[in-house]
């Protein structure tokens, strides 16, 4: 039996193990949440636009397009029909000409539907002030949410905490278990076994993770405009797809390898998770050199759309989520992919001198 | 003669502060040897240590001519039947030896069928598709059994092995132990009762504290009880009596009353003398109504060569 058909049998029977470990159960929750958000922000979408298209409150666009600014309420509601949503609110302003003095302000809010957009205009003093126009879906505005979505909750958290329980318990948990020495009884070199269980739990965690990165990225795309979503396909959805798919299964080979040494090494997972967070969380103002240590430099440089990062978030938060400079993508594939082999030729030394030590746990 | 045996040179082993076990100079040969100490003397940590579970802290450990680090070539010799009771989660008794054949690089039908024939040897037939976890305490030592032997290893190390196994099944498993050394194999087993194994055992190695306190051939352990002294239960109305004569012989170490006053317990170093100065005594007109060895068995010797091991 050679080293490659044993690291593929211990991965095989490693595998169901990994998959339906109770431990580690709640890394599906993890894997699917994006989806569940999309899926519900698409559906919700749908179901209101329906709501107000069956109430027969859709006005044309050429309607809204006729309004002015400085419009009283009854000529908009004599030219565009009763509103989906009618309301006012009063609150006390300070005085354009006293600041110290405040009065009463009255604001007149409506909502209107053209079957696609949302159309909110507010009244100030009695006169049209404002007209926003907002997709129920807008293809755009996803596509950046996710890019956001993927960067900060995914890969920083998701991805990573996932490797953490998937990873850190293969031997670990084994450990817990008492029954790694099931393993080490068996005619195997440790390295090879370590590799076994490496590649079950890269199939496991690349499995759930890939699988929910690209169940997420259709939660996105498939419930837009069909015309813009053909467009988009023609022109970069598939590459985006495959690169998003891509980041998180490399993020699974990257954390996967750390954390599989750091259940080697460490007792309390605790420890290796907290100090792996803050490593990438103060990658971006690192030297160039520290920062090729971080899987989530590279990743976030194969990431096919830049988080986006609004200007209201505070600045410490700032400074632990801007990410690195990114590197060509395929220094990063190669660098994760180096990196990674680093790391678990320091697990194959450490695994050599492992002893079962129950009682020590 | 060392690619045949099991070689300890100068092993010591710590977990953390606390001694394992202590410049062990061992040479085990082919046949049945047991391991015997009391609880925490070391005799796991000797067999794991064979095993490759643990590393010594320093020496040098060979089975059969192959190092322990090497476990690629050392397993495919060796069975291990340890204590600790858990496998592979959910696991079927067949599974966990079918699943541990697997890794032999066996191919699936023959992995099956030397799996049903380890599982028929230690007679878990019947319970082979229930799951370990339901086992009772003497079916996991079987299903374990079943396991170390499923690939038919030349080195069969065994940590207790006869725990929990009713009279017929421990009749059993002692023959399968035979059958193995029978044909040349080595089979290493555990034990804190001497007696329990040194029916069926070809060596023994008392172990306590870590350290090999004596080795060998069973025979050749039981006469190192001559060279120490003997323990004699003695039965007779005026004990207190008796207890007085024997005190003026030199070679009576140690007298106790029985709690019912009518026996004495009596410690010497030369049988013949007391044997002796028990004749005269007797003619002497005291009356002694019986004469018992109280260490004749081997758990005496043990328990005087541990000393306050136990």
């Amino acid at each position: 039996m050679t080293p490659l058909q044993q690291i593929l049998t211990i991965a095989r029977l490693e595998l169901g193990r990994v998959f339906f470990s109770r431990r580690s159960f709640w890394v599906y929750l993890i894997a699917l949440f994006p989806t569940v958000i999309f899926l519900g922000h698409a559906i919700e979408a749908k179901l209101r636009g329906q709501r107000w298209t069956n109430n027969g409150r859709i006005v044309k666009a050429e309607a809204i397009n006729r309004l002015e600014n400085g419009m009283d309420p009854e000529e908009v509601l004599r030219q565009l029909g009763n509103p989906v949503t009618d309301f006012t609110r009063t609150r006390r302003a300070r005085r354009d000409d006293n600041p110290d003095e405040k009065q009463p302000e009255t604001r007149r809010y409506m909502m209107y539907f053209d079957g696609k957009r949302r159309i909110d205009l507010r009244f100030e003093d009695g006169k049209l002030v404002e007209r926003q126009m907002r997709e129920l879906l807008n293809f755009e505005d996803d596509r950046r949410v996710y890019g956001g979505m993927f960067q900060f909750f995914y890969l920083r958290l998701g991805v990573f905490f996932g490797c953490l329980g998937i990873f850190i318990n293969l031997f670990r948990g084994e450990m817990l278990d008492r029954s790694l020495h099931f393993w080490f009884l068996a005619p195997v070199k440790r390295e090879v076994l370590l590799l076994g269980k490496y590649c079950a739990g890269l199939a496991a965690a690349g499995l759930i993770f890939g699988g929910g990165a690209l169940l997420s990225f259709l939660a996105m795309v498939l419930p837009q405009d069909p015309a813009e979503v053909q467009a988009y396909w023609q022109t970069v959805g598939v590459s985006h797809g495959f690169w998003y798919v891509a980041a998180a299964v490399l993020g699974c080979v990257g954390y996967g390898s750390v954390f599989l040494a750091a259940g080697l090494l460490l007792r309390n997972p605790i420890i290796p998770a907290i100090v792996m967070l803050v490593w990438e969380s103060i990658n971006g103002f690192l030297p160039d050199v520290m920062q090729k240590l971080s899987v989530l430099h590279y990743l976030q440089s194969i990431c096919p759309v830049p988080a986006p990062l609004p200007n209201n978030v505070p600045p410490l938060l700032k400074m632990l989520l801007a990410p690195a400079e990114p590197a060509p993508v395929p220094v990063a594939v190669l660098g994760l992919l180096a990196l990674t082999a680093a790391v678990l030729f320091a697990a194959m030394q450490s695994v050599r001198r492992l002893e079962i030590n129950y009682g020590a746990e | 003669m060392s690619e045949q045996e099991i070689v300890f040179d100068n092993v010591s082993k710590f977990y953390g502060e606390v001694l394992g076990v202590n410049r062990v100079d061992l040479r085990i040969p082919p046949g049945i040897t047991s391991l015997v100490g009391p609880n925490g003397s070391g005799k796991t940590t000797l067999m794991n240590l064979m095993t490759g579970l643990i590393h010594p802290d320093a020496g040098a450990i060979q089975v059969r001519g192959i190092s322990p680090f090497a476990p690629e070539r050392l397993m495919r010799i060796l069975g291990y039947a340890t204590q600790y009771d858990a496998g592979p989660r959910g696991a079927t008794g067949f599974d966990f030896v079918f699943t541990g054949l697997l890794l032999f690089g066996y191919a699936r039908g023959d992995a099956e069928r030397k799996a049903w024939q380890a599982i028929e040897r230690v007679g878990l037939t019947g319970a082979a598709n229930r799951k370990v976890a339901g086992y009772s305490k003497g079916m996991r030592q079987r299903i374990r059994l079943a396991q170390s032997i499923a690939h038919d290893p030349e080195v069969l190390i065994l940590d207790e092995p006869l725990n929990g196994l009713d009279p017929l099944v421990r009749a059993e498993t002692i023959a399968l132990f035979r059958d193995f050394a029978a044909s040349g194999r080595h089979v290493i087993l555990s034990s804190h009762v001497l007696q329990e194994v040194d029916v069926f055992s070809d060596q023994v190695v008392l172990i306590a504290n870590g350290m090999i306190v004596a080795e060998g051939q069973i025979r050749s352990v039981r006469e190192e009880i001559h060279e120490h002294p003997s323990q004699f239960l003695l039965h007779c109305r005026q004990a207190s009596r008796v207890a007085s004569l024997l005190f003026a012989e030199d070679h009576v170490s140690e007298i106790k009353l029985t709690p019912d006053g009518q026996g004495l317990l009596v410690m010497t170093r030369n049988r013949e003398a007391f044997s002796a100065a028990l004749e005269k005594i007797a003619l002497g007109g005291l009356d002694i109504d019986g004469l018992v060895p109280a260490d004749e068995n081997v758990d005496a010797l043990y328990e005087y060569l541990i000393g306050g091991g136990r």
